[in-house]
């Protein structure tokens, strides 16, 4: 396209006087700079009602220009002022959630007992609940969590102990027990796990909702106690937490309703996508996790924590694991590197023997 | 790997992708500043402006509605967040100086002044397309994207504008 010219002093003159560096565009940066815009990005536009939004900013940069405006909010500061000092209405502190007292506020807080729900369903099949081995994955919760002893995480379906987790802080271990099957298995808890427990205690997710994006989506009641509404979204504190082929946490959305009385959480609730791993049998599976707090600060028994195998119990072996695993998930397995093919091949060949001999 | 066109990332974006976005805003960045640059005397200036335009443009990605043209539109949006703050920048400044860039290069350089008044004379559009070509050496194609026009359209501004900025240096005795 380049026309022939006889202008070529000319060019190099400009070129000399306009031509920069090309710079290199930083999007954290930008995030930083624009953090309305960043929490759009993240959470969509759907709701957002971005027009009427601009529309209020521009009246109130209008209103706030204003010289009235001005005199008006001097007014104010100085009644305010004075109604601090005389204290005549008693502490301030009942007009909403400040992220850092909360923050402040739950530092202080020992241990909790956490109740709740856990639900594993299909993508895109309107709710069916995943059902594994006979057993429906829609578990009630209780969660004995302790800063200084580790969590203990108990999975039912109606009154049958279907799972229990012990995360043992001091010990660095974890111990599965699953009573249907009398089996348990024992694992050394990484950094990482280590890190997770904290965000899974109030302070850890004040912590992620200001570390990460969040946005307030208002006030709520809940069984009569006055709330706000985060939402947040970041999957960064899961990432690392096993190996993908392990657990693939793909997505998360959460929210928390923070108690505007006590400035404490008083529910969380999660929706993971995480995709086919062995935590999730080699399915794409949706998780939606509702936890209520409100027993704070309650005594906790040490024994609880405590990673000693039942009586009675065997150790999960990866035969135990693979014989409840489908046939078809079998070759997931295999494909992430988890097992090898001979190890499959050998256990199908065994098998078929030890039918034929049977018969 | 081929790059995914504007109009997916756009629709990324609009399903609450950030990296689609941050994607978009990488390959307009230095587009943008050039672009603001046409319009501000300064380069820091026009940083502000092209970082102002992509805040805009997110704040009003729903409302595009042809994200094809993703490059062309943010563009117009620069040029507006430009002038904006050029017409802010002259209400500061014009106590001090009746046209600061030109003052201040005068007296530094008179031939670059010179220069800076014949871009000066340019028209706007004109401007533009010798801002784009020659401040990160943009090629015909990459301009073509953001400015909505063809590459003969650009090449023909290209021409008129050298042949003024020819023009008024030889008629101000500029010495090659």
């Amino acid at each position: 396209m380049k026309h022939n010219n006889d202008n070529q002093w000319l060019e190099a003159l400009l070129s000399r006087h306009i031509y920069r560096e090309s710079v290199k565009f930083d999007f954290s940066k930008w995030t930083e700079r624009y953090p309305d815009e960043a929490r759009l990005l993240c959470f969509g536009f759907e709701d957002s009602g971005q027009s009427m939004k601009t529309t209020i900013f521009n009246v109130w940069r209008f209103i706030m220009e204003s010289k009235v405006t001005k005199y008006s909010a001097a007014a104010v500061v100085a009644l305010a002022i004075t109604l601090v000092l005389l204290s005549p209405f008693g502490t301030p502190g009942n007009s909403g959630i400040v992220l850092a007292n909360v923050q402040q506020k739950v530092a202080g807080i020992k241990t909790m007992i956490i109740r709740g729900t856990k639900t594993f369903t299909r993508p895109g099949e309107d709710g069916e609940v995943f059902e594994f081995n006979g057993i429906k994955c829609q578990f009630d919760l209780v969660k004995y969590s302790s800063i200084k002893h580790g969590l203990v995480e108990e999975g039912y379906v109606g009154d049958e102990l279907i799972y229990r987790f012990t995360f043992n802080r001091p010990k660095r271990q974890t111990l599965l027990v699953l009573p249907p099957w009398k089996k348990y298995g024992t694992f050394t808890s990484t950094d990482k796990q280590m890190q997770l427990l904290e965000n899974l205690t109030p302070k850890g997710i004040i912590n992620l909702l200001l570390e990460g994006f969040h946005r307030e989506l208002g006030r709520d009641d809940i069984n009569g106690v006055e709330v706000e509404v985060f939402e947040f979204q970041d999957t960064e504190p899961f990432i690392g937490l096993g190996s993908k082929p392990i657990l693939d946490i793909q997505s998360l959305k959460g929210k928390v309703w923070i108690g505007i009385e006590e400035q404490l959480p008083v529910r969380v609730e999660g929706d993971f996508f995480i995709g086919k791993s062995l935590m999730t049998m080699f399915n794409d599976l949706n998780l939606r996790e509702v936890n209520t707090f409100g027993e704070y600060n309650v005594e906790l028994d040490e024994e609880i924590f405590d990673i000693k195998p039942p009586e009675g119990y065997t150790e999960l072996t990866l035969s135990d694991i693979l014989s409840l695993i489908p046939a078809e998930a079998k070759a997931g397995l295999v494909g992430l590197g988890i097992v090898p093919a001979g190890f499959i091949v050998w256990k199908r060949f065994r098998r078929k023997r030890t039918r034929a001999n049977q018969h | 790997m081929k790059e995914p066109e504007d109009q997916i990332l756009v629709q990324r974006a609009l399903r609450a992708d950030p990296k689609s976005f941050g994607e978009l805003c990488r390959r307009y960045y230095n587009s943008l500043v050039a672009m603001a640059h046409s319009i501000l005397p300064d380069h820091h200036l026009a940083e502000d402006a092209a970082q102002e335009a992509l805040a805009e443009a997110c704040r009003q990605l729903p409302k595009l509605k042809r994200p094809e043209l993703f490059g062309p539109w943010i563009g117009a949006i620069c040029r507006n967040v430009a002038k904006d703050m050029l017409r802010e920048v002259l209400r500061e400044r014009r106590a001090a100086y009746a046209h600061p860039r030109c003052e201040q290069d005068r007296a530094e350089d008179e031939q670059k002044a010179i220069l800076v008044e014949a871009l000066q004379h340019l028209p706007e559009h004109l401007r533009e397309v010798v801002f784009l070509r020659f401040y990160n050496e943009k090629s015909y194609e990459q301009m073509a994207k953001i400015l909505g026009a063809t590459e003969q359209i650009i090449d023909g501004r290209l021409r008129r504008a050298k042949k003024i900025i020819a023009g008024y240096l030889k008629k101000k005795g500029f010495r090659r």
